[in-house]
């Protein structure tokens, strides 16, 4: 496994969209492409205990445990590495898009331009390089941040609120909160 | 060739973060509708037929035609008009000067101009533009977005939140930093000046300002006593729709709580009285005893490391010049001699030049990086009045409307193919950063290299730099550098100094805070800070409240784009893909509007349309519509442009009346 997993503080996102273009021009994911590996979505506002609320949720691929879209690839083009990513082997994929459907998340793209599938990979190579992925270089709030378990533990006391895969999605209004 | 384009992490100002807009610079440098050659227009004005011409015949053209509109109706007859700043602005305005022509920019008094007028009549110095949020423990927000606008800001402040600051964000709409907000203020639109004196009035009565300070740097601080007097806050309240308890709990935190700083932007400049806004918020600063503190607001360093208004050249200006500059007699701050910052002509006043010859004829226009047709409130207006010029040329990246009905179009640099030194204090106040040519595209050149040529063939090349190197060595001048050993460097940082005006006073003619102005008394005006109505307004304006109910607040952005810009770029527009008109549910269900529902809006200007958004984030009475669409949905239609803020002569984009109306 990575030394490292995905923790996206949900407090600290401000729907600045530099993960997005970060991601599109690592990847080479071009307008024509039609690939939005990395989407940052919007709660619109709404009351909470007379507070009003507005969020946003970077999604993208959580490289899931056990992934699904690998059931649903009839030629086993897609299998999930000893370092956790779940990976897409080009030369066999035939662009079927039966995982792009079968996907839970949306996190799978048919490239029009190379008609494969694709899909965040924790920029593996930017990794193996010793660099940061580009979404959590280029993130303003500090919502994305690319952490060790140990780091992971100290900031968010262990309790995120939910993982899925190499993502953990947490919230840190709601720890300062708590520490009071 | 670029390939990347990516943040720096060796960066201490950007922290290797870079924004949406500047991740897609390869979109726009390589984007297939760059303007690449001169052109001059081959059919008739704004038909789209265009024959591409030599630099050489463009300048040719260019110096002919204004030669012989100048003989013809006089030098004033001829208007320079300038983008939003992007590095080079400074040194048109030089250009304008050394040439002795009036120039107009959307950037000037619709944007930046007021809230720094005010402050420097107050402060001597821009420090409000410079919140410290490495040391603050407060911070209020006011009027801006700054993750989504101005992105190193946006990044100091997440930083200083997640460290627990508190942040009271001051917006009528609920935004992405309101979102954030421990307190959010949401003030009816354009009465941003009544919530300061309010605030004032808070801090001053509950004895919460620093008596030290006040007592050592601050003059006129009884008189302003008094004026506060007329604002508490349950009056503020019904001014403002903001309740009292939350104006008291506001002014009690940012005063109590040291340090506390001030982060202002773009609203200040579109309001009612703007200079009385950014005046009474520079108040706040002052009497609380945060300017050039640790986590206050700090004063620049910028002008330790290069030579920040001496290269414009104001003093090459004649008195006839000074006396003809329209809008002077009307705008002191912004067009006559009293100005802090330009002088710069009045655009509403120009366009009435134009379109009736009063008070004398303005023929030609010369405009570098504004899509004007966008930019200014009354497209109609504007539209009319530049189809009926005699000569209009315009340098740009891109076939904007703009260009569309000019005569000749002249391709510009972007950032990444011209060089600069970027010293300004919107990036950082203690840095100087380089920008390096990197790439060539066909026949574009950089502005300073136009205006440069153009100034030649002019014949005033004497008062220009004769080269960008020599005009770069210029401004480095202070540090010590040359700009051949800056390239080397690519950064120069100077560390700050704290409470200056301690040994240099504050650059007033007091040397300290003028909380009384007499300056202003000896233009006509309040040397005091007050409340004005915005020019239309329920209460100020009721009859035309009957037939135009809502308020209309306009200007606001949205992150992927910058002002008339990017929304060519396939990536970034996906994103934001369509206008937006917020409405509360309440007032869509009594016009029978449905989320997703493309709504027409209609003001005595005329009419535009946006697709409905239904939210919560908006005051029943107000819409809220983001500005620099193009077409129908360019809410510049709307916008008044006559009635400006006092003084400065700002169109108060932030706070007029509507209506709004389901398309069928």
């Amino acid at each position: 496994m990575l030394q490292k997993v995905l923790l996206i503080d949900l407090d600290n996102c401000v729907r600045c969209y530099a993960c997005e273009l970060a991601c599109r021009q690592e990847h080479d994911l071009t307008y024509e492409t039609k690939s939005r590996w990395c989407k940052v979505m919007t709660i619109e506002p709404r009351w909470v205990n007379q507070e009003l609320h507005m969020d946003f949720v970077p999604v993208m691929c959580v490289q899931c445990d056990d992934p699904i879209c690998a059931y649903f690839c009839p030629v086993n083009a897609i299998s999930k590495g000893e370092d956790g990513i779940v990976a897409i082997d080009e030369e066999v994929c035939t662009g079927c898009r039966l995982c792009v459907h079968g996907c839970p998340y949306g996190a799978l793209f048919f490239n029009e331009m190379r008609g494969v599938i694709g899909k965040c990979d924790l920029c593996i190579n930017r990794v193996h390089s010793g660099i940061e992925p580009a979404c959590v270089q280029h993130c303003i709030g500090g919502a994305l941040q690319f952490v060790s378990h140990e780091e992971l533990n100290n900031i968010t006391l262990g309790e995120h609120i939910l993982r899925m895969g190499m993502v953990y999605y947490a919230s840190s209004k709601w720890k300062l909160r708590k520490l009071g | 060739m670029v390939v990347r384009v990516e943040g720096d992490t060796s960066s201490e100002v950007t922290q290797g973060t870079l924004c949406a807009k500047g991740l897609a610079s390869k979109e726009i440098l390589y984007h297939r509708e760059r303007l690449l050659h001169p052109m001059k227009r081959s059919g008739t004005r704004g038909e789209g037929k265009w024959q591409r011409i030599t630099w050489d015949e463009a300048f040719d053209t260019i110096v002919n035609h204004l030669r012989s509109i100048e003989e013809r109706y006089g030098s004033e007859s001829i208007v320079l008009a300038t983008g939003t700043n992007r590095g080079w602005v400074r040194y048109f305005t030089r250009f304008a000067n050394a040439y002795g022509k009036q120039w107009i920019g959307p950037g000037i008094a619709q944007c930046f101009y007021p809230r720094i007028s005010g402050q420097m009549l107050v402060l001597g110095t821009n420090a409000m533009e410079n919140p410290d949020y490495n040391a603050t423990r407060c911070m209020i927000i006011w009027g801006c977005n700054p993750t989504t606008t101005w992105p190193v800001k946006g990044l100091g402040i997440m930083e200083a939140w997640c460290r627990g600051a508190q942040m009271i964000v001051i917006d009528p709409f609920f935004s992405e930093a309101a979102s954030k907000a421990h307190l959010w203020l949401q003030l009816r639109p354009g009465t941003d000046a009544a919530l300061a004196l309010g605030m004032l009035h808070v801090i001053i009565t509950e004895r919460l300002y620093d008596e030290t300070f006040v007592d050592n740097w601050c003059i006129g601080f009884d008189e302003l006593v008094k004026r506060v007097e007329e604002y508490q806050p349950e009056r503020v309240e019904t001014i403002t729709w903001v309740p009292a308890s939350l104006i008291r709990e506001a002014a009690r935190l940012y005063a109590a709580i040291k340090p506390s700083s001030i982060t202002q932007c773009l609203s200040i400049d579109q309001n009612a009285d703007t200079i009385s806004t950014s005046r009474s918020i520079a108040m706040l600063a002052a009497i609380t005893g945060n300017i050039d503190v640790p986590g206050g607001n700090l004063i620049t360093m910028l002008t330790e490391m290069s030579p920040v208004s001496d290269e414009t050249g104001r003093q090459w200006l004649s008195r006839e010049h000074h006396e003809k500059r329209l809008g002077r007699a009307q705008y002191p701050l912004l067009a006559g001699e009293a100005c802090v910052m330009g002088p710069s002509a009045h655009n509403f006043t120009v366009w009435r030049a134009i379109l009736t010859g009063r008070p004398y004829p303005v023929r030609a226009v010369y405009c570098h990086g504004s899509n004007m047709l966008r930019t200014y409130a009354n497209t109609k207006m504007v539209t009319d009045a530049l189809t009926k010029l005699d000569f209009f040329v315009v340098a740009d990246l891109f076939p904007t409307e703009t260009a569309a009905i000019a005569d000749i179009v002249l391709p510009a640099a972007s950032w990444m193919e011209r060089s600069a030194v970027t010293r300004n204090e919107q990036t950082s106040i203690s840095h100087l950063h380089l920008q390096q040519k990197v790439v060539q595209r066909e026949e574009c050149r950089s502005d300073l290299s136009i205006l440069n040529e153009l100034a030649r063939r002019l014949g005033f090349a004497d008062r220009m730099f004769p080269g960008e190197e020599a005009y770069f060595d210029f401004l480095l001048q202070p540090s010590g550098l040359t700009f051949e050993e800056f390239k080397r460097l690519g950064v120069v940082s100077c560390p700050h100094v704290f409470r200056k005006y301690e040994s240099e006073g504050f650059h007033t003619p007091s040397g300290k805070v003028q909380l009384y102005d007499e300056r202003l008394t000896s233009l006509g005006y309040d040397p005091l800070p007050s409340y004005q109505e915005p020019s239309e307004s329920p209460i100020h304006t009721p009859e035309l409240a009957k037939e135009y109910p809502l308020i209309i607040t306009t200007g606001g952005r949205v992150p992927v784009f910058r002002h008339a810009e990017l929304r060519n770029i396939p990536v970034l527009r996906e994103i934001v893909p369509e206008l937006e008109a917020s409405i509360s549910p309440k007032t869509a269900r009594a016009l029978g509007i449905n989320n997703g529902d493309t709504v027409i809006v209609e003001s005595p200007r005329g009419g535009m349309e946006a697709k409905a958004r239904v939210t919560e984030g908006i005051d029943p009475r107000v819409i809220q519509v983001p500005s620099h669409w193009p077409g129908i949905n360019n809410v510049n239609l709307l916008m008044d442009n006559e009635k400006c803020a006092p003084m400065i002569g700002g169109a108060q984009l932030r706070c007029q009346l509507c209506r709004v109306k389901k398309r069928e």
